[in-house]
């Protein structure tokens, strides 16, 4: 629409607005940078605050880019309620914005996994501070990172040509590497930062190839002109590899079997709350790339099934990767490893939702985004919870550490089973809305290849299986924590920001279990434009 | 040995005359003033708005029944989709306008009509325009409307549509359901807010005051139970309806009601849990914690047994299913975490199959070709909807069977079938899913084993004749026989078990096991007899068992022991327990006069015309059954008393407390016994219909004669 050379020669300053929030982030992110450089004092833990504020304006860029962004036509809500119930989108009417020559795209699909995005590295932020003067070690930067991380995140879900999506994906990978490797007296840390390191490294290589093959076929890095080629060449072998080449880089950012080996390791090595960061925004915005490029661009249906069909693959990817997550999660004794083998499960369930996407299921796109924001408040409430418990010297991962302690600390107890309850997909909690949300784009695919084929309803039944198989090793720790008697002291953080992230989210995770509506009406609202 | 089953055995015989005529008074029971009741019917000419330009039509509304006709709303739709904003039914979105005043809501007499002009006026661009008049009103007679009108037009719209009964008809009356299901869960609230050092007993009266209200409204359900409404009275025969959208993008609605089948278990569900929480005073450990879990369970329990619209339904579901794993989890005996688990998870892989189900149903549901009749799968304020989770509308409004395509192999109708009936199966429990059953009770506390035998285990086939039942008859005819052939499994191989049992728990278990069986077997049928009898029996165990697990923990109690074996004489030291136990034995085994016998009889009446070979060996059941109940009476209480138990047993008869939960279910069961009516009354009420509606989806009568012949 507004081109590059449009916004040179008549420059509409408007069309920052729906830029607002990542140039918030970027802004604040920056502001940290200099005031850490310039304050005096070995503690940084005020600088805290000021990314909170930092991350309270990007929700109030965030919410005028929503508004400004409008309604999908004139004033009709309805149209968003019939596509919910399964009526045919207008595709036309979507409201969205080209920037930059089309390597950005505004539309609420990347508004709403900005806030996803924001909330994560809210919650973040608030853990992670206290985390790190407990433990010893503490850098001001962290925060700034966390920001850039973020605003990679922001250009990922944005990005509108594989280019932009190559340069959101390092922007964010870069900052958490570093994260990752933040406690540095800790060897895990360093361990976990090396490796995940290198297979991002290996992965952003992979990408890369992919891209230029992709190029090399279509002529076109944009996501619109690719959509409009790919089926006249969808059988070119050339385009096949660089499409296969895409899906597994974005494997191993979401830890999707088998490109998940890194994980475990990352994840029980980084600081708590930077794993919680990488469990949650790091795969949110995989996802938003992935349901741009796989689930909106490739989603014909000449491309997404068939042998040679990215939808096959992702088909095989999405049932190995919550299978052997979830049995590999079974054996854990260490509940970081433990949580980091879920979160792998979970990148399967939601790869369910991709797939969907691919057939067009009108409600799939929500759901994953549903999926997403449920799944960012349980998981990095877990992990918060996890780096609550911890001490200097005794980090208290093993599930028998957690013996008693519904009886030790009733609130944080509770706010466990919650989380516990919503990765496992319990009602009333988040996690049941969003598996449900799946599962029903799933069947509506289904529905749609009525007849034809029916491995979308295999791919729920094996879905249904393993979220059955998941509640055993959820439930131990909740087991844990009420049927057994206390085993020795605790002496928790005790820290007002992590106990406002922890209570925060365990609210949230609760209200989208029992009034999902809002949050439903504004997941459908916002679907990929053009 | 041998002689007292011969005995039990001639008991059974010589009495059975006297069952007999209760079984033929059954099924006359229900009134045929259901036949001659006035009924509203709504016509509108032409149901369809077809405009090629600029113009107005006359729209005529029409009751063509014999009863008033209440409308509460008039509408214009375009293609389906209403106008919500505008009150006056001028929509300014919309191409179509009254032509002249919007019609009034109001009462239509019979063979009154009401006319309306509605004007066409698009815009430049729009030639053609197809849109109908919407009518919300009482009529609900849609199980007589005719299957051919199934066209793809109709897919996404409600065209003229007689929406049946929305919510509020039934005045106040529509919250009582809401009270019941709330009240316990404001009890439990309650409960955390008072402060812990309050002291044990405020708990303890607190969630028995809950309990007893509960009970009380109960009581006001089973006097304002109308026993003569039917389905062909409108509302899906369902009485105390409260309905409203709950969630909106997502076409689940908030819906409250009873029939027969459900007002039984609802009334049973306050029963067993106000005693229960009597059996839950000597809970000495976290009682604060207990309490609110327990009263949870009973808004659980109870919202599953009201809940008409699936998705509701599967969240009260689940929301039992948590409390029940802390209250066994946390309260229990050693091996509690084993236990816990392996009911959590059996339940939960039952509840995902059930899921699965609802998400299928929800999209089959409203396609071309499934469609019964006009569709009005619109939501109860006149929303339409594409799909539905409405149980009424999923059972007379979507004829699943019709466009059932084939999925690896086998009709995608009968896999959502089994996927319902093994989800459910786990609960009853039914062989082989059953194995979770005797560990849970053998952990959990009395009062906990109380409710889980009571209510939980009526679950699972009260969810078979809801869902398998009512919602995919066709299917329910073509698995019948193992239904049949599973539920007399269950009566012998429960009763085998339970025989073999030195722990006195574990048999009261395994012969709820047993006598689930015979709900199976009685539904099996798919006679009206059987239905009824498989209700009855689902809410004589209920009281039944609940006895005998009370007794069982009367013993524990004093003794820490429930071994068989290790007793003897206990009657001589307390007369008042052993009075009671007896009488409750005799009561499970199904001794005539009371009214477990009532049941199995109409299950036996019911099923013997369609099996007659396993209804012959589900009879020998009963003497199995008699066995084992004797024989334990007869070690625990006959023969020589243990001198063992001298400081336990001795002066240390049941007291006030005891009495007072055992003597209520007693009575009960003596009443039941010899005067049936007013409970079999209540539950014809709804499974009449329900047994009619399966029976119209019976295949051809040869393929019923071979099945016969079994």
């Amino acid at each position: 629409m507004n081109g590059w050379k449009d916004s040179l020669g008549n420059f509409d300053p408007n069309a920052l607005m729906y830029q607002l929030p990542f140039l918030l982030i970027v802004g604040f992110g920056l502001l940290v940078l200099v005031l850490e450089a310039f304050s005096k004092g070995s503690s940084k833990r005020w600088l805290m605050w000021v990314a909170v504020v930092g991350i309270a304006a990007g929700f109030i860029g965030a919410y005028l880019a929503w508004k400004k962004l409008g309604v999908m036509v004139p004033g009709d809500a309805q149209v968003v309620l019939d596509i919910a119930r399964g009526a045919a989108p207008p595709s036309t009417d979507i409201p969205y914005r080209e920037l930059f020559d089309g390597m950005l795209i505004f539309d609420r699909f990347g508004v709403f996994m900005n806030i996803v995005f924001l909330v994560g590295a809210l919650l973040t932020v608030l853990l992670v501070a206290d985390y790190m003067k407990e433990h010893g070690f503490e850098f001001g930067e962290v925060f700034a990172l966390i920001l850039f991380a973020t605003a990679g995140m922001m250009l990922l879900a944005a990005a509108n040509d594989l280019i932009t999506v190559f340069l959101g994906l390092e922007t964010m990978s870069l900052a958490v590497y570093v994260l990752t490797g933040s406690w540095r007296r800790s060897p895990k840390s360093a361990e976990a930062a090396m490796k995940y390191f290198l297979m991002g490294a290996f992965a952003t290589g992979l990408l890369l190839y992919g891209i230029a093959l992709i190029y090399g076929v279509t002529g076109a890095t944009n996501l619109h002109t690719i959509a409009t080629e790919a089926p006249k060449v969808g059988s070119n072998p050339l385009f096949l590899i660089g499409v296969f080449l895409v899906i597994v880089a974005f494997g191993f950012k979401i830890a999707a079997v088998p490109f998940h080996m890194w994980a475990p390791d990352a994840y029980e090595g980084a600081p708590t709350p930077v794993t919680a960061f990488m469990a949650a925004g790091v795969k949110a915005a995989a996802f938003a790339g992935l349901l741009r490029f796989f689930g909106h661009a490739l989603g014909n249906e000449r491309l997404v099934w068939g042998p040679a069909g990215w939808g096959s693959l992702m088909w095989l990817l999405a049932i190995v990767t919550m299978t052997l997550g979830n049995l590999s999660a079974l054996r854990q004794d260490n509940i970081k490893r433990m949580l980091a083998y879920s979160s792998i499960a979970h990148a399967g369930y939601l790869l369910i939702g991709v797939v969907a996407a691919g057939f067009g299921a009108k409600t799939a796109q929500p759901a994953v985004l549903f999926y997403l924001l449920a799944y960012t408040f349980t998981t990095i409430g877990a992990f918060g919870v996890v780096a609550w418990l911890g001490n200097r010297g005794d980090e208290r991962l093993l599930v028998d550490d957690w013996a008693g302690l519904g009886s030790r600390h009733p609130a944080a107890a509770m706010a466990m089973t919650i989380f516990m309850l919503s990765l496992a997909g319990m009602p009333p909690t988040a996690g049941f809305f969003g598996k449900f949300y799946i599962f029903r784009a799933a069947m509506e695919a289904h529905q749609q290849l009525a007849g034809q084929t029916g491995m979308m309803m295999a791919l729920v039944v094996i879905a249904v299986v393993n979220s059955l198989i998941s509640v055993y090793y959820y439930l131990r720790i909740v087991m844990a924590m009420y049927f057994r008697e206390p085993a020795r002291e605790t002496s928790p953080l005790r820290s007002p920001a992590v106990a406002l992230a922890l209570i925060g989210s365990a609210l949230f995770v609760l209200q989208m279990g029992l009034l999902p509506s809002r949050y439903l009406d504004m997941a459908t609202q916002s679907l990929i434009g053009r | 040995m041998t002689r007292k089953v011969l005995l039990a055995a001639l008991c059974v015989a010589s009495l059975a005359p006297v069952g007999s005529a209760f079984a033929e008074a059954a099924p006359g029971t229900a009134p045929a003033a259901s036949e001659a009741r006035k009924v509203p019917r709504l016509s509108i000419s032409p149901s369809k708005l077809s405009f090629d330009g600029p113009g107005s039509q006359t729209v005529t509304i029409k009751n063509t029944g014999t009863a008033t006709l209440k409308v509460f709303e008039i509408r214009l739709l375009n293609e389906g989709r209403p106008d919500t904003k505008q009150k006056d039914g001028t929509p300014t979105n919309l191409p179509f306008k009254w032509d002249g005043s919007a019609p009034m809501a109001q009462d239509l007499e019979p063979g009154k009509t009401l006319t309306a002009k509605v004007k066409f006026d698009p815009a430049p661009s729009q030639k053609q325009g197809v849109g109908a008049v919407q009518v919300i009103c009482n009529d609900a007679n849609l199980r007589a409307m005719p299957e051919s009108t199934n066209d793809a037009t109709h897919e996404s719209s409600a065209y003229g549509a007689g929406i049946p009964l929305r919510a509020g008809e039934g005045g106040m009356q529509g919250w009582l359901l809401v009270l019941m299901v709330f009240l316990p869960m404001a009890g439990a609230l309650l409960i955390v807010l008072i402060p812990s050092k309050a002291g044990k007993n405020v708990f303890r009266f607190v969630a028995l005051g809950t309990a007893a209200v509960t009970m009380g409204l109960a009581v006001y359900l089973f006097m304002h139970f109308d026993r003569t409404v039917g389905v062909a009275n409108g509302n899906y025969g369902l009485q105390f309806v409260k309905q409203f959208v709950w969630i909106r993008a997502f076409n689940v609605e908030f819906f409250m009601g009873v029939d027969g089948l459900s007002v039984t278990m609802v009334i049973l569900t306050a029963l067993v849990s106000l005693i229960a929480v009597g059996a839950s005073w000597n809970i000495d450990k976290q009682v604060k914690g207990y309490f609110v879990m327990f009263l949870l369970l009973e808004t659980g329990m109870m919202g599953t047994f009201v809940a008409m619209d699936y998705f509701m339904f599967y969240i009260f579901w689940e929301l039992m299913l948590l409390p029940m794993y802390f209250l066994i989890g946390i309260w229990g005996g050693p091996r509690k975490e084993y236990a816990t688990i392996k009911f959590f998870l059996y339940t939960l892989a039952g509840s995902v199959l059930l899921l699965l189900a609802i998400i299928a149903l929800y999209y089959t549901s409203g396609k071309p070709g499934v469609l019964r009749g006009v569709p009005s799968l619109a939501l109860s304020d006149g929303t339409p909807a594409a799909h539905t989770f409405n149980i009424m509308k999923l059972t007379y409004l979507n004829n699943f069977e019709a466009a059932s395509s084939i999925l690896w192999g086998i009709k995608f109708s009968h896999l959502i079938w089994i996927g319902i009936f093994i989800g459910f199966a786990i609960k009853v429990p039914m062989f082989p899913f059953h194995t979770w059953l005797p560990d849970a009770h053998v952990e959990a506390p009395t009062a906990i084993s109380v409710i889980l035998a009571g209510v939980l285990l009526k679950m699972g086939t009260y969810g078979m004749f809801r869902m398998n039942f009512a919602i995919l008859p066709e299917a329910t005819h073509w698995a019948r026989t193992a239904l049949a052939v599973f539920g007399v499994i269950n009566i012998l191989y429960g009763a085998f078990c339970a025989m073999a049992q030195t722990d006195l728990k574990k048999l009261v278990a395994y012969s709820s096991i047993s006598h689930m069986g015979y709900c199976l077997l009685g539904m099996a049928a798919l006679t009206e007899q059987g239905m009824v009898g498989s209700l009855m029996q689902m809410f004589n165990h209920g009281t039944i068992t609940s006895m005998l697990f009370i007794l069982v923990g009367v013993i524990y109690d004093r003794t820490h022991t429930r071994g068989v074996n290790e007793f003897g004489g206990v009657a001589s030291v307390m007369p008042r327990y052993a009075a009671l136990f007896g009488f409750a034995f005799m009561a499970s085994l199904g001794l005539p006069g009371l009214s477990g016998f009532i049941a199995e009889f109409l299950v036996f009446v019911g099923a013997f015309n369609v099996y007659k070979l396993l209804t012959i060996l589900a009879v020998t059941g009963v003497i199995f059954t008699a066995a084992y109940h004797l024989w334990a009476l007869q070690r625990i209480h006959l023969g020589k008393f243990n001198p063992k138990w001298e400081h336990e047993l001795k002066n240390n008869d049941l007291n006030f407390r005891e009495m007072a939960m055992l003597v209520p279910l007693a009575v009960i069961v003596l009443i039941l016994g010899f005067y049936p009516m007013p409970a079999l009354d209540m539950m014809t009420t709804g499974m009449k219909d329900l047994a009619a509606f399966v029976e119209s989806a019976a295949p051809a009568a040869k393929g019923a004669a071979v099945i016969a012949g079994m």
